[in-house]
């Protein structure tokens, strides 16, 4: 008897815990006056920074905010799919860029009349519609380090000087001849090699969309193509000098981080996400990022590649109401022109803001590189089509034995033409 | 009460296998029968369709050059590494059975690197490998040296050799309670008739612990087969792709290049493969076991 009580009792606990999720849907928040809005957050790294943030912003508004963090053993999009087909989507919802072209028609609001539209030039336009509001800038570059440039020839490290392949290497022989040996690192990873190097080749292009339907209809030459040949040509000046030359595909991404943070080293090929790697060692003062070095005319040189990594887009649906959306809109403006929210972004989530009247002063020094690049609409927009399995034939199975010196530049324009031939298309 | 009807003997069943079956069913059948089902269509592992393709997911599986190349490297892989773990367990089993000193601190010692999971085990060895070994090698011979895994051959013997440290001591135990299980009176018997050490292990020991060599040969055939978390974190298919084995590449051809159906289909083959080797292994082991 005592047991049949027991297992009632639990029965009654379980299936009151079930009524008490199913309760706190909607608009029943903590706050019943104000109005209650959803937040799909798919940086799952500062989840619990938007927590925080939203109590606060509760706080000071009367407005309810509910933060959700995307499974991570999905994607973004798929999600946010399941959300609309129950009738039932978030507010705000932060996806990729590319997400955005494809959800934008049905979903997404018109934000082209909002106040901090003038301060950016990365939000998404769809079909004359301002769909996607940039969350932060991500981008690509040579880092260097200019206390260990300085340390060897003696006089300030401007980046702007070796814009040019024939001044990097003037710049990397001066090195060389003052005892830095192999000035270079360069990681063999083959998500740098195939999804951050390579494809700098079809961004840097006029028009990178047809150059790659080029080359996946196999007309394209890409042996010839003057972008594949100039940055070849850097890529092969970076493998001279690289320090791990003779093992260069087993180059460890921790030590080339802290060979650079400590100044061993001077370059190294990566983003501003290498902070979160090269923080952990003992850094000298004066790193930054900068354009990677090319014999050009087009002025890419001068450009970082990237651009915004998380973008933001509120619902029009009929499932959300006016009230909603104006409370969504305005938790954008506050990110953008509240000092608190700009605190949020730049502070506690430690990103580079899209938006140039952000002070962002505080960050790390290669995403403050990224940040006046961006602000100066020097950043080469990323190319979001490439067919999924690029990164690993052309990363790991090509530009793998090229770093190793195992091939050369003829065969690897020979190899990535055979890929994209058999390659499947991302419809867009 | 009749005990021979068919409701009494499902009740008994229910009642003692009941929750066992239901369990296995949600975790084991259903999964895969779905599984089975994702090998018709081309779905692209996220999307809401799944629309049915028939046997194109198989056609281009037997296509898919970089499986079989991958396969054919997991067949060398196993071979080797089977091998070398049975060859390895079975000595030092032997070794901490023979009464030697502190053999339960070494049977704990060899145990030991089974307990680390995968994943460390294959980082903690690229440590080894990547610093410690070319350290060495440089000290002595004094030039640059390249480290194991940088060369293609080098990285798969460098998973066996991982492979062999991991599971030699599990494998150990195994052979160590075979080497208990034979009398001590066969043996006292054998050296009365005039055998030495070796014979006795040969004509003695080894055939009345074929049930040890069954189980332990196909726990490591099929666990060779399978392999994936020390493949990822040591090699991760470098260099060039070439340390890739059949399980990583179903594995990244499936969620990495978004093609889910032939992933699966591609899981599948190699399922039936492992099945097939491990049925005729234990049906041939079986057969000879020999009863003292």
């Amino acid at each position: 008897m005592k047991k049949k009580l027991l297992s009632l009792a639990m029965v009654a606990a379980m299936s009151a815990s079930l009524v008490a999720c199913g309760g706190s849907d909607g608009k029943s928040g903590a706050n019943g006056s104000g109005v209650s809005i959803t937040i799909l957050n798919s940086k799952t790294e500062i989840q619990t920074q938007f927590e925080e943030m939203a109590e606060e912003y509760e706080e000071a508004t009367g407005v309810h905010v509910e933060v959700y963090n995307a499974d991570t053993d999905t994607t973004v999009a798929s999600q946010v799919a399941t959300k609309y087909a129950s009738n039932d989507p978030y507010t705000i919802s932060m996806v990729d860029a590319k997400d955005i072209y494809s959800l934008a028609d049905d979903y997404a609001y018109d934000l082209s009349n909002e106040d901090w539209v003038s301060h950016t030039t990365l939000g998404i336009t769809v079909n004359d519609k301002l769909a996607g509001f940039p969350f932060c800038v991500e981008a690509r570059g040579i880092l260097y380090n200019a206390d260990a440039i300085e340390k060897v020839t003696g006089k300030e490290f401007d980046p702007k000087s070796v814009a040019t392949l024939d001044d990097f290497q003037k710049l990397l022989d001066e090195l060389k001849a003052g005892g830095m040996e192999t000035p270079v690192g360069i990681l063999s990873e083959y998500w740098s090699l195939g999804a951050h190097w390579f494809p700098m080749i079809y961004e840097e292009q006029a028009d990178p969309d047809a150059f790659v339907n080029g080359l996946l209809e196999g007309k394209e030459d890409l042996a010839g193509n003057e972008k594949y040949n100039e940055l070849m040509d850097t890529f092969e000046t970076l493998v001279k000098y690289n320090y791990a030359k003779g093992s260069a595909s087993n180059a460890d991404r921790e030590e080339t981080s802290m060979m650079l943070a400590e100044g061993q080293i001077a370059f190294m090929f990566g983003g501003n996400w290498d902070w979160s790697v090269i923080n952990q060692y003992d850094y000298t003062e004066h790193l930054g990022m900068m354009p990677v070095p090319q014999n050009t005319s087009d002025g890419t040189n001068g450009k970082l590649v990237g651009g915004g990594s998380k973008y933001i887009f509120v619902d029009s649906s009929d499932a959300t109401s006016d009230e909603q959306r104006q409370a969504a809109l305005d938790f954008l403006n506050w990110l953008v022109s509240d000092a608190e929210g700009n605190a949020f972004l730049t502070e506690k989530c430690a990103l580079v803001p899209a938006f140039d009247n952000i002070d962002a002063s505080a960050l790390d020094p290669l995403s403050l590189s990224v940040k006046s690049y961006a602000d100066a609409n020097n950043l080469v927009p990323n190319y979001n089509y490439l067919p999924d399995d690029h990164m690993t034939v052309v990363g790991q199975e090509i530009m793998q034995k090229y770093l190793d010196e195992a091939i050369d530049r003829a065969e690897v324009a020979k190899e990535v033409t055979e890929y994209f031939k058999t390659a499947t298309p991302i419809a867009h | 009460m009749k005990t021979n009807t068919m409701s009494y003997k499902l009740k008994q069943y229910l009642l003692f296998a009941g929750v066992s079956t239901v369990i296995f069913a949600c975790v084991v059948i259903i999964p895969f029968i779905y599984g089975l089902y994702l090998t018709f269509t081309s779905w692209d592992g996220v999307s809401r369709n799944k629309p049915f393709v028939g046997l194109t997911n198989y056609v281009n599986a037997f296509g898919d050059t970089g499986y079989w190349t991958s396969l054919g490297r997991t067949f060398i892989y196993s071979a080797i590494a089977v091998i070398l773990v049975n060859a390895v367990a079975f000595i030092i089993a032997y070794m901490v059975t023979s009464g030697i000193k502190g053999q339960n601190f070494f049977r704990a010692g060899f145990f030991v690197p089974n307990l680390i999971g995968g994943i460390v085990l294959g980082y903690v060895w690229k440590f080894v490998f990547n610093k410690a070994l070319v350290e060495i090698s440089q000290t002595i011979s004094s030039g640059q040296a390249k480290s194991l895994l940088a060369t293609e051959n080098g990285a798969i013997a460098a998973l066996i050799i991982v492979s062999v440290w991991q599971y030699a001591g599990y494998m150990m135990l195994i052979y160590v309670a075979g080497f208990m299980s034979v009398s001590e009176d066969v043996i006292e018997a054998a050296k009365i008739d005039g055998c030495t050490g070796t014979q006795s292990i040969i004509h003695i020991s080894i055939p009345l612990m074929t049930a040890s060599f069954v189980q332990c040969l196909f726990l490591t055939i099929t666990r060779c087969f399978m392999v994936y978390d020390v493949n990822l974190s040591l090699t991760n298919g470098d260099p060039y792709g070439s340390s890739a084995l059949a399980a990583m590449h179903v594995y990244n051809q499936a969620f990495i290049n978004k093609n889910y159906g032939t992933g699966q289909a591609e899981a599948l083959i190699l399922f039936i493969i492992c099945a097939v080797i491990g049925g005729i292994q234990v049906y041939v082991g079986k057969k000879g076991e020999v009863q003292a």
